[in-house]
């Protein structure tokens, strides 16, 4: 018998998170890919120090979301078509291995943000006067593009091309999440200005949910 | 299948009227005064914001469309979810590329990162992914249903673009027509602008329903060919015959 | 059908006691079976009944459709047209999803995460199904994989894979077995796995479906053959 939804949340997301430690492509590849971004970006632009301090927060949060798509998109998009049907004849209800997914992906997203966030702010002398509300932003961008990595990469599961088109999918689908978290920290923004972008954040993040939970089954049987 | 349903879509008043309209607006924009600082250039808006409106228009088209195949699994929305698509994303990029002509001689550039123009810029970016995502699916069934969801998800781009230029300090020009307290215009120029909506609203009212009748002769192919039987998959393989040897080796 | 015996069947755990579900009623009830796979046919019109406590071996050439056959026996590929039950259940209906979780399949490709070991798979499928992690031990001492079991996937040979797949479907034990060419790539030792793996679900009044070109190893299992052809039976 099929055990209830929480266990087998936390198996899938047991199982992922396990794979990411085996394999350590998340840790050893893909966050310092980001850091690299942004060591790269002020050859490119020129060292004027107020200039990336001012453009530094901005682009650490577009390296999230370009790089954040790789982890999020990642372990779906490379699934083959003998692990998924393992997983449905495992009983696993679909909406349990959506959350699953998304909740390991959103872990890693975490991780990848603090750590390669670190790398940004002493690189562009970043000014975290605002801090307290990355408690709520950081997990919310994670969450938010893990979501969408997840259900996109259900959307393009079993195509040929899926994926090179995961990530394209995503990219442009992701600007909702970079409006809420550049514009509610932007430093010329005033205080009372930040909630309704955070709550756009949210808001986001509720609706992928949604959408994720209703259409899994259904996507799960298509060929 | 009767020829009927095979034929090129018939002529129809939708045609004639926009092509029509067209001329009439085209009339009006050219008859109108120049613009006081921009001079003759600024008659592009007519075209620019009509067909920015017709793109809406046309994505629109494609949410609604995407939300009945879901309800209903009929392929005739999937069928005009395509087609507003398709006409979007063409009528996006001629927005982008009049814009860039008009950008040149009044910016000084073709190009600026103001949030309206790098949304509507994005905006195309998601709908040409909803059609690569379409690209990529064989199975016509299949097809529908994984662009029904993607094309629920894309919607959130247009109020991102329409609202930017409100939410943002930006060099683009505030919304003229679709604002709370009304069109902020003169009369000459308000009829000229209306005229363009008019006309390129029936152009892609024509261009949605033509697209629509190809997507249907398309699908009525692939059923014809589905419900035939077709090739057998297995067909493709015979035994091998290797050189040197008078029989064939069996499988 | 003798029960077979040796080194692996005996150091396995007692078995499961038969389904007390078993009526005489098939547990796979193909009729006018047709799949299309958009213009081509890769089935056409095929009929197959599995009754209780039978091993059936269905064999045919590349291309015949035998994996078909058995994804959709599976639930997996829904048919386009023609009906069909598993444990009574319609194989195309909304039901299909409560049945799923009696059936083992073991496919020609490892349903393996290959960057996982052979001992973290399985601890996976245990704890989806809530049991014991002590059962996955002792399964993959029963196929001979103790000494590898910590072993990752990509590590490990193609025959491994598959014995870890056997362990897996041992502990497990579902009611209806699908294996797809399940003699490729094993020793002589390991093929004992395939007959004891399908001697077991058969004496539990389940029921197996073997698909494969070998003829000969599978004859040993099965209880009667069907040979498919074009996309049809022979």
């Amino acid at each position: 018998m099929t055990a209830p939804l929480w266990p087998q949340i936390k198996a899938v997301t047991g199982r992922d998170l396990s794979r990411e430690r085996r394999s350590g492509e998340v840790a050893w590849v893909t966050i310092p890919f980001g850091a690299i971004a942004l060591l790269l970006i002020p050859l490119a632009v020129g060292a004027d120090i107020p200039l990336l301090r001012r453009i530094g927060p901005g682009l650490f949060w577009a390296v999230v979301m370009l790089f954040g798509i790789l982890i999020a998109v990642r372990r779906t998009a490379a699934e083959t078509g003998a692990q998924r049907d393992l997983v449905a004849l495992l009983g696993i209800d679909p909406a349990a291995g959506f959350a699953g997914k998304a909740v390991a992906s959103a872990v890693l997203l975490v991780g990848f943000e603090l750590i390669v966030g670190v790398v940004a702010v002493l690189l562009y002398d970043i000014d975290l006067t605002r801090w307290p509300w990355l408690l709520v932003i950081v997990p919310g961008v994670a969450i938010g593009l893990a979501l969408l990595g997840t259900l996109t990469s259900s959307i393009a599961a079993n195509l040929d091309s899926g994926a090179a088109l995961i990530p394209f999918l995503v990219a442009p689908l992701s600007v909702p999440l970079l409006l809420g978290a550049t514009q509610a920290l932007d430093p010329l923004r005033p205080s009372n200005g930040i909630l309704p972008w955070v709550m756009l954040l949210l808001a986001v993040d509720l609706v992928l949910a949604i959408a994720g939970v209703l259409t899994a089954r259904p996507l799960q049987e298509t060929r | 299948m009767t020829s009927t349903r095979m034929d090129a879509v018939p002529r129809s008043w939708l045609d004639v009227a926009a092509i029509l309209a067209v001329v009439v607006a085209l009339g009006f924009a050219f008859l109108s005064p120049p613009d006081s600082s921009q001079g003759e250039v600024a008659r592009l808006f007519y075209v620019h914001l009509p067909v920015i409106l017709g793109a809406y228009l046309a994505f629109l088209v494609n949410f609604v469309a995407s939300a009945l195949y879901l309800g209903s699994r009929n392929l005739r929305w999937d069928h005009w979810a395509v087609s507003g698509a398709e006409v979007g994303v063409v009528l996006t990029g001629l927005t982008l590329g009049i814009g860039m002509l008009w950008a040149k001689p009044t910016w000084g550039v073709f190009w600026t990162w103001s949030a309206r123009l790098t949304l509507t810029a994005i905006m195309f970016f998601v709908y040409l992914g909803y059609l690569t995502l379409r690209r990529a699916t064989n199975d016509q069934r299949s097809r529908a249903f994984r662009s029904a969801i993607f094309g629920m998800l894309a919607i959130i781009q247009i109020p991102l673009v329409h609202f930017s230029v409100s939410i943002w300090r930006d060099i683009h020009q505030q919304p003229t027509v679709l604002r709370p307290d009304g069109a902020q215009m003169d009369d000459v120029l308000r009829n000229a602008l209306l005229a363009g909506i008019i006309a390129y609203g029936l152009v892609t009212a024509a261009l949605l329903r033509r697209r629509y009748h190809l997507a249907r002769i398309q699908s009525l192919v692939d059923l014809e060919l589905e419900q035939g039987g077709g090739d057998l998959a297995g067909e493709a393989i015979s035994p091998p015959t290797l050189p040197g040897d008078q029989s064939e080796v069996s499988s | 059908m003798s029960q077979v015996r040796g080194p692996i069947s005996a150091s396995f755990p007692s078995d499961r006691e038969a389904r007390t579900d078993v009526t005489d009623s098939p547990v796979v009830a193909l009729d006018d079976i047709t799949v299309r796979a958009g213009a081509s046919t890769i089935l056409r019109g095929v009929d197959l009944v599995v009754a209780p406590g039978e091993a059936v071996g269905v064999f045919g050439s590349n291309g015949a459709g035998k994996t078909t056959l058995l994804r959709v026996v599976a639930t997996l590929w829904e048919p386009s047209s023609g009906t069909g039950a598993v444990f009574g259940t319609d194989i195309a209906g909304p039901g299909r999803y409560d049945v799923r979780f009696r059936i083992g399949m073991i496919g020609h490709i490892p349903a393996l995460y290959p960057e996982l070991t052979l001992r973290e798979n399985l601890r996976f499928v245990a704890r989806v199904r809530g049991i014991d992690d002590g059962e996955v031990d002792r399964v993959l001492t029963a196929v001979g994989l103790a000494n590898a079991a910590d072993r990752k996937v990509v590590d490990c040979s193609h025959g491994m894979q598959r014995r870890s797949e056997f362990a897996r479907e041992m502990m497990l034990e579902p009611d209806l077995l699908l294996l797809d060419e399940p003699h490729a790539a094993l020793d002589p030792s390991a093929v004992e796995l395939v007959n004891h793996l399908a001697a077991r679900v058969t004496a539990r009044r389940g029921a197996v479906l073997i698909v494969s070109h070998d003829l000969e190893r599978a004859g040993d299992v099965v209880s009667r053959t069907e040979r498919i052809e074009g996309g049809r039976f022979a």
